[in-house]
């Protein structure tokens, strides 16, 4: 018997905007002259249920959280596949003022079926298509948590860059949701802008077979280190490896008496994790209506006395 | 599973009661997946259409398995646990021959705990769906209890080994508790016309209702709940013709595929419905057997 995954693909469909075409052929799908159900293709209607989310239509400035927020609560191994020419690319629409373009502008695609409308078969091809998808992200998720004793952490090097910005913006997807706002800047950082920080900051990592699933960086100004963007993939948190980046950090400023992070005002994770590690908030600062960092320190009082700090 | 011989138990071979409940544990579930398999198969041909394998369901609570469990809170799972390991007890008091007081007591506790977790997901679909799944109980209760009223007035026991070797057939003395039994297994089923806290199609008003906020391996567990659940109510409908073993599985399938049918049939009715014509179901055929069978006895 092959994987569950391929005998049990559950979908859950969005219609974003344009023509309703595809949306109405997604539906086609289900009905007795192509019944998917045979496939045992579900149409759950509930992301939480769902393994495959397939989106129809260009994405709109009023739908791009909506849309957003469906990918987030659907469960890991999960993929996306873009039904027709619209939720690949925006097609016509693409110019109008209000679409953001093809769904992968919002959320990560894996699968593309072009066309206007897409045709059933063509719709039930990308499925059968992205299970492939589906099966391969399930098998790193079970080797990469089967070896999650055999982690390196090290300092990371040029080369590093483009995944460790990769698993940032997988990682702060977390936040994103707490905040309902995209503005968040680990999630619009750009290439350029992480290249100029590797010049001035140490950066760590966490590999596990040969892939990258935490980071940290650090960097020491006057008297206090500061340590900024730890980002742990969402297979691995909540298993000690928060905690392990921070000392590992830390131990990279050996004669620094304060250190200094500062999290957003509603990430009680972050902040429970850092107290945890002997971090005290000193101050918070009010940057916009809606959001408020707060700025946490931790003082070592003597060379290797870190410990008694707790 | 359905013919198992109860009426030996109750004169104390531990070891035999042991046996019996090894059997259900592996069993039930083998046989309550290959029964909503092939529900799905007959529902899909109802609707002309050609329908998933009959190992489906088995296909998905193995999925279910390996997905990620996302929750709300940590402790709705915790709820989940105990229905499922009351749904298993109460199914295993049942074929190890026990009183049906107590089997109906722990179904009861169950369902109980199954609402519990749905509010504790605090979503409004989870809410409305086990506000809803207290109104479905409040309307079979009645009949539920009325049953075991009943076998106890034409069988002079509760144990339900005693009912099970009773020399004829229950539904003799108890038409009316029978159809009225029916009609409820079509709430206990998930079925329409009264799948109100949560249906099996999706796109229903209340997406999946009271199983909204789970995810993963809680949802495989409420999935095998089910499973254990309606191999349990089937044997309760065997009961009604127990000294007929293979008249009394056949009524069981018989019954099974009605509901099916009356699935595919109907489309959903308001609570309030679900509760008058439940209720009077329970007051006219259930209570009205038991009248009846008080003034012929």
């Amino acid at each position: 018997m092959g994987s569950p995954f391929k005998k049990s693909p559950w979908v859950i469909h969005y219609d974003a905007s344009s023509c309703n075409g595809c949306d109405i052929e997604v539906l086609a799908c289900l009905t007795p002259v192509y019944d998917v159900e045979r496939l045992g293709i579900i149409n759950t209607g509930n992301p939480k249920h769902a393994d495959i989310f397939l989106v129809t239509g260009s994405v709109n400035e009023q739908n791009k959280e909506v849309v957003q927020n469906i990918y987030q609560q659907l469960p890991e191994p999960k993929v996306v596949v873009a039904i027709g020419i619209c939720a690949t690319s925006g097609c016509i629409f693409r110019d109008c003022y209000n679409i953001q373009g093809g769904v992968d502008k919002v959320i990560p695609v894996d699968v593309y079926v072009p066309g206007c409308a897409a045709r059933p078969e063509a719709i039930i091809d990308g499925i059968i298509q992205s299970l492939r998808v589906l099966e391969e992200k399930r098998q790193i998720m079970s080797s990469m948590s089967g070896s999650i004793d055999q982690m390196i952490v090290e300092k990371a090097n040029q080369s590093d860059l483009p995944e460790i910005l990769a698993l940032q913006k997988i990682a702060y997807q977390s936040e994103q949701e707490i905040y309902a706002n995209s503005s968040l800047e680990p999630l619009n950082q750009t290439m350029k802008e992480l290249e100029q920080e590797f010049r001035s900051m140490t950066f760590l990592k966490v590999m596990v077979n040969g892939k990258i699933i935490g980071t940290i960086r650090g960097y020491k100004q006057g008297e206090t280190a500061y340590l900024s963007r730890e980002a742990v993939h969402p297979y691995f948190q909540g298993k000690g490896l928060g905690s392990r980046l921070i000392k590992e950090m830390e131990s990279y400023f050996p004669l620094t008496n304060r250190f200094e992070v500062f999290t957003w005002f509603k990430s009680k994770r972050n902040i429970y994790l850092y107290e945890k590690n002997g971090y005290r908030q000193f101050k918070t600062e009010q940057v916009s209506e809606t959001m408020e960092y707060v700025y946490l320190e931790k003082i070592v009082k003597a060379k290797g006395s870190q410990d008694e700090e707790q | 599973m359905l013919d198992l011989p109860g009426g030996h138990v109750r004169g104390g071979f531990l070891m035999k009661t042991i046996l019996i409940i090894m059997v259900y544990l592996i069993f039930a579930p083998l046989l309550g997946g290959l029964l909503a398999g092939i529900d799905r198969w007959i529902s899909a041909r109802m609707q002309a259409r050609f329908g998933p394998p009959i190992w489906q369901p088995f296909y998905d609570v193995l999925k279910l398995r390996q997905k990620e469990n996302i929750v709300v809170r940590r402790s709705q799972n915790f709820y989940i646990f105990f229905f499922l390991l009351f749904i298993i007890f109460t199914g295993g008091l049942f074929f190890a021959g026990y009183d049906l007081l107590l089997v109906i007591f722990a179904l009861t506790l169950a369902g109980i705990f199954f609402v519990l977790g749905a509010y504790k997901a605090s979503s409004p679909y989870s809410f409305l769906g086990a506000e809803r799944e207290l109104l479905q109980m409040m309307a079979y209760e009645p009949m539920v209890i009325l049953v075991a009223i009943g076998m106890y007035m034409v069988t002079g026991s509760f144990y339900i080994a005693d009912i099970n070797s009773f020399p004829h057939p229950l539904l003799r003395y108890l038409p009316g508790l029978f159809l009225g039994f029916v009609f409820i297994l079509v709430i206990k089923f998930r079925k329409s016309p009264f799948d109100l806290s949560m249906s099996h199609h999706a796109h229903q008003e209340l997406v999946r209702g009271i199983i909204t906020e789970f995810s993963g391996k809680t949802l495989a567990w409420i999935e095998i709940a089910h499973w254990y659940e309606n191999v349990f109510l089937l044997g309760i409908v065997y009961l009604f013709c127990a000294s007929q073993p293979l008249a009394g599985c056949l009524l069981a399938l018989a019954v099974y595929f009605m509901v099916i049918l009356v699935d595919n049939v109907f489309a959903r009715l308001k609570w309030q419905t679900m509760l008058e014509s439940s209720w009077a179901a329970a007051a006219v055929l259930g209570l009205g057997n038991i009248i009846v069978l008080h003034f012929l006895r």
